[in-house]
C-alpha cells in the first residue's frame, strides 16, 4: 500500500464525444436567446430587432408597485390577489391530484379487483384525450352543481383532467415497491393503512414530488379551463390576465407584455432549475433506496 | 408454541400450490420445509404467517385455530428471502419497527431491546446505517434481529440463506441453528437445499408438487426414505437406482439386473412371493470399489472426480452406470475392469409402479 493514491486514468479524448453537446447546444440555443431577449427587453423603452433603444428603465415593471398609472390595468384585477389566486388554483389541483392518484394508483398497483384490465385501459385513453372536446359537457355540469364561475369548480376540472397521467405515474411507482416489503411489515404489526402510509408511500415520495410539481406547473399554465369557466374577471389568474393585455384592441404594450410574461414565467423556471432531479425520475421511473 | 397444519390447502385460481397439508411441530422444534422450485414452500409459510388466507384446511397454534387472526394478530416473525428490510429507514429503526407498531412500548424500552436483539446477532455496530450500506451477510442479520425483536411464538425463515455466497452461508448455518435452540423458539425454514434442511432442521418436511412427501428426523430421511422421489431428492451425490428382477435361491430373495446379483439380507427384502419386480436404490457411499469379480458387479470405470476428502467413481456395467465413492488414495486408469460391492443392508427397495418403499 502507498499512502498516495494514484490519479485516475484518463480517457483519451476523442472528438466525438463532443457530437451529442454539440446537438443539444442547438437545440436549445435559440430558446435560450429568446429568453435573454425576453429579459433585457423588458428594461428598454422600444426594441429593434435585438438591439434595445433608449435608455435602461423600469417603466414596463410599473404594474408591479403602481398598477394605477397603467393604461391597460385601469379596469383589471390587481396584479398581488391575481398572484395568489394563481399560486391557490395550481396547489390545489397539484394537492387533489396527488392526493388521488396516490390511492388509485395504489390500489391499481396491488389490488386485482375485477375490471382492472379495462380501468386501466380506460385511464389511458383518457390521458390522451384532448380535453378541449369536453368543455361544453364539462360547462353544463359545473352549471348544474352550481361551481361555474368559481375558483373550486375549476380547480376540480383541472384536477380531473390531470388525473389520468397521475393515475398512470403513480401506479408504476408502487409497481417498483416490492410485494415482500409490505408483508413484512403487516407481519412486524403493521395495519393495511399504516403499511400503506409507513412503508409504501415514503418509498415513492420521489413520485409524488414529481407528481405534484409537474401538476403545478401544469395548473400555474391553464389557460383555457379558468378562461372559459371563470368568465367574470375577480377570480381571473395570470394566464387570462396576459391574455386581456394582449386582447386589449387599439395597440399592443409589448413592454409591458414582456414584463408580465416574464413575471408569468418566473415562477415554473425557478421550479424546473430547482426540482429537476426530482423530475427527471418521472420519466427514469424507478425508485433508488 | 406449537403449529399444526391439517388439510392445509392453497389455490390460485386453477393453480393449486398446497394440496392437503398435515403437520405437526412440536413447541422449540426446528422444522425445514425442503422441496424443489415451485412446490409451495413460500405459500405454506405465508399461510401460516396470515399473508395468503387458505382455501381450505386449517391452521392451529397452540390450541388455537388462526387462519382468520390478521398477520399482525399471530405473534409471528418472519425472515423474507429477498430479507425485505425498510430501505428508507435505518439500522435501528427497522429492528424497533415491530415494537413501534405495538401500543405501550415506551421509547426507552424500544432502544434497549433493540440494542439488544442487534447483540444477539452482532450488528449492535450498524445500528445508524441504511440497509444499501450493508452487506448481504449483515442484512441478513439485520432481518433475523427484526423478526425476533418483539420475542414471537414462532420465526419464519424463507430461504434465510439462498442470497448468501458459500462460505457465509456455512457459517450462518450454524449460528441460526444456535439461535434457534438458544431462544428456544419454534421455528419453521424454507429451504430447496437438502443439505441446508439436513444439517439444520430437527425434522424435515419433503414437498414436491404441492404435496407433503415426507415428514421425519433428517437420519430417517436418509436411512429409511419413504419412496423413491424421497430416496432421490436426500443425498449428494443422488442414490443409484436400477430396475431388478426379484428371485429366490436357497430361501433368500436375489435382486438381478444385468451384470448384477445382489443377495438381499432378511430385513431388506419385500414380504411374501408377490414381488417380481423392484426398484433397487443403493447411496454411493454405501458402493465399494473391489477387484472384478470379488462383488455383486462388475463393470469398467467411467470417470473419476476427486473432491478432496473422498472421490467420485462412475462404473460402467452394460447400459448402466452406477456412481460409488472411493477413498483419495484410489486410483485406476479409465477403462480398467473393476467390481462393485453393495452394503447389502444399505439396499433400498422400491415398488416400480407407485414408487413406494417394499422394505
Ligand atoms: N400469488 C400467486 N398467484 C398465482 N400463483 C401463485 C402465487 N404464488 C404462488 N403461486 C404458484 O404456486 C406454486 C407454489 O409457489 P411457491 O411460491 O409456494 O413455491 P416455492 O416452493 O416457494 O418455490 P421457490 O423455491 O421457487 O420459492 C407455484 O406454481 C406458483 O406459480
Ligand atoms: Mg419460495
Amino acid at each position: 500500500m502507498t499512502g498516495t493514491t494514484l490519479p485516475a486514468p484518463r480517457a483519451p479524448f476523442r472528438p466525438q464525444t463532443l457530437i451529442p453537446y454539440a446537438v443539444l447546444v442547438l437545440a436549445t440555443l435559440p430558446i435560450l436567446v429568446l429568453y435573454v431577449w425576453l429579459t433585457y427587453s423588458s428594461f428598454f423603452p422600444r426594441i429593434e430587432g435585438f438591439r434595445p433603444v433608449g435608455p435602461f428603465t423600469l417603466e414596463n415593471w410599473r404594474f408591479l408597485w403602481d398598477p394605477g398609472s397603467v393604461d391597460q390595468l385601469r379596469n383589471k384585477p390587481a396584479i398581488i390577489p391575481l398572484t395568489i389566486n394563481t399560486f391557490l388554483f395550481a396547489i390545489s389541483t397539484s394537492v387533489v391530484v396527488v392526493l388521488i392518484s396516490s390511492m388509485a394508483g395504489y390500489a391499481l398497483s396491488r389490488l386485482p379487483f375485477p375490471g382492472r384490465r379495462m380501468f386501466l385501459g380506460g385511464v389511458l385513453l383518457l390521458h390522451s384525450f384532448p380535453s378541449v372536446t369536453l368543455l361544453i359537457a364539462t360547462f353544463i355540469v359545473l352549471r348544474q352543481l352550481g361551481l361555474y364561475d368559481r375558483l373550486l369548480g375549476v380547480i376540480l376540472v383541472k384536477a380531473a383532467f390531470e388525473l389520468p397521467f397521475g393515475v398512470w405515474i403513480m401506479k408504476g411507482f408502487f409497481d417498483t415497491v416490492p410485494w415482500e416489503l409490505e408483508m413484512a411489515a403487516l407481519v412486524d404489526g403493521a395495519s393495511r393503512l399504516r403499511t400503506w402510509w409507513r412503508i409504501v408511500m415514503p418509498l415513492v415520495k420521489p413520485g409524488l414530488l414529481a407528481l405534484g410539481i409537474l401538476t403545478f406547473v401544469q395548473g400555474w399554465n391553464e389557460f383555457i379551463l379558468p378562461f372559459v369557466f371563470m368568465p367574470s374577471g375577480s377570480q381571473q389568474t395570470l394566464s387570462t390576465f396576459v391574455r386581456a393585455i394582449l386582447g386589449e384592441g387599439r395597440f399592443v404594450d409589448y413592454g409591458l407584455l414582456t414584463a408580465v410574461g416574464l413575471y408569468y414565467v418566473a415562477p415554473v423556471l425557478v421550479l424546473f432549475v430547482v426540482a429537476q432531479d426530482q423530475l427527471m425520475r418521472v420519466y427514469a421511473g424507478g425508485v433508488k433506496g | 408454541m406449537r403449529v399444526v397444519l391439517q388439510q392445509l390447502t392453497k389455490r390460485f385460481g386453477a393453480v393449486t400450490a398446497v394440496d392437503a397439508l398435515d403437520l405437526e411441530i412440536k413447541s422449540g422444534e426446528f422444522v425445514g420445509l425442503l422441496g424443489p422450485s415451485g412446490c409451495g414452500k413460500t405459500t405454506t409459510l405465508l399461510m401460516i404467517a396470515g399473508i395468503y388466507r387458505p382455501t381450505g384446511g386449517a391452521i392451529v397454534f397452540g390450541d388455537h385455530r388462526v387462519e382468520h387472526l390478521m398477520p399482525k394478530d399471530r405473534g409471528i416473525g418472519m425472515v423474507f428471502q429477498s430479507y425485505a428490510l425498510y430501505p428508507h429507514m435505518t439500522v435501528a429503526q427497522n429492528i424497533g419497527f415491530p415494537l413501534a407498531m405495538r401500543r405501550g412500548v415506551a421509547g426507552d424500552e424500544i432502544t434497549r431491546r433493540v440494542r439488544e436483539a442487534a447483540a444477539l446477532v452482532h450488528v449492535d455496530g450498524l445500528l445508524a446505517r441504511k440497509p444499501a450500506q450493508l452487506s448481504g451477510g449483515q442484512q441478513q442479520r439485520v432481518a433475523l434481529a427484526r423478526a425476533l425483536v418483539k420475542r414471537p411464538d414462532i420465526l419464519l425463515l424463507d430461504e434465510p440463506l439462498s442470497n448468501l455466497d458459500a462460505r457465509l452461508r456455512h457459517e450462518m448455518r450454524g449460528e441460526i441453528k444456535r439461535l434457534q435452540k438458544e431462544v428456544g423458539i419454534t421455528a419453521i425454514f424454507v429451504t430447496h437445499d437438502q443439505l441446508e434442511a439436513l444439517t439444520m432442521a430437527d425434522r424435515v418436511a419433503l414437498m414436491s408438487d404441492a404435496r407433503l412427501q415426507a415428514y421425519a428426523t433428517p437420519k430417517e430421511l436418509y436411512e429409511r426414505p419413504v419412496n423413491q422421489f424421497v430416496a432421490e431428492f436426500i443425498g449428494s451425490p443422488p442414490m443409484n437406482f436400477f430396475a431388478a428382477e426379484l428371485g429366490r435361491r436357497n430361501g433368500s430373495v436375489l435382486a438381478t439386473a444385468q451384470g448384477i446379483e445382489i443377495e438381499l439380507p432378511p430385513a431388506r427384502a419385500p414380504r411374501g412371493d408377490g414381488q417380481r419386480q423392484a426398484t433397487v436404490g443403493i447411496r454411493p457411499e454405501h458402493l465399494a470399489i473391489v477387484a472384478p469379480g470379488a462383488g455383486h458387479a462388475n463393470g469398467e470405470i467411467y470417470v473419476i472426480e476427486p473432491m478432496g476428502r473422498e472421490q467420485i467413481v462412475d462404473v460402467q456395467i452394460g447400459e448402466r452406470r452406477l456412481r460409488a465413492i472411493a477413498p483419495p488414495g484410489f486410483s485406476a486408469p479409465l477403462g480398467a475392469s473393476v467390481g462393485l460391492r453393495a452394503a447389502v443392508d444399505q439396499l433400498h427397495l422400491f415398488d416400480p409402479a407407485g414408487g413406494e418403499r417394499l422394505a
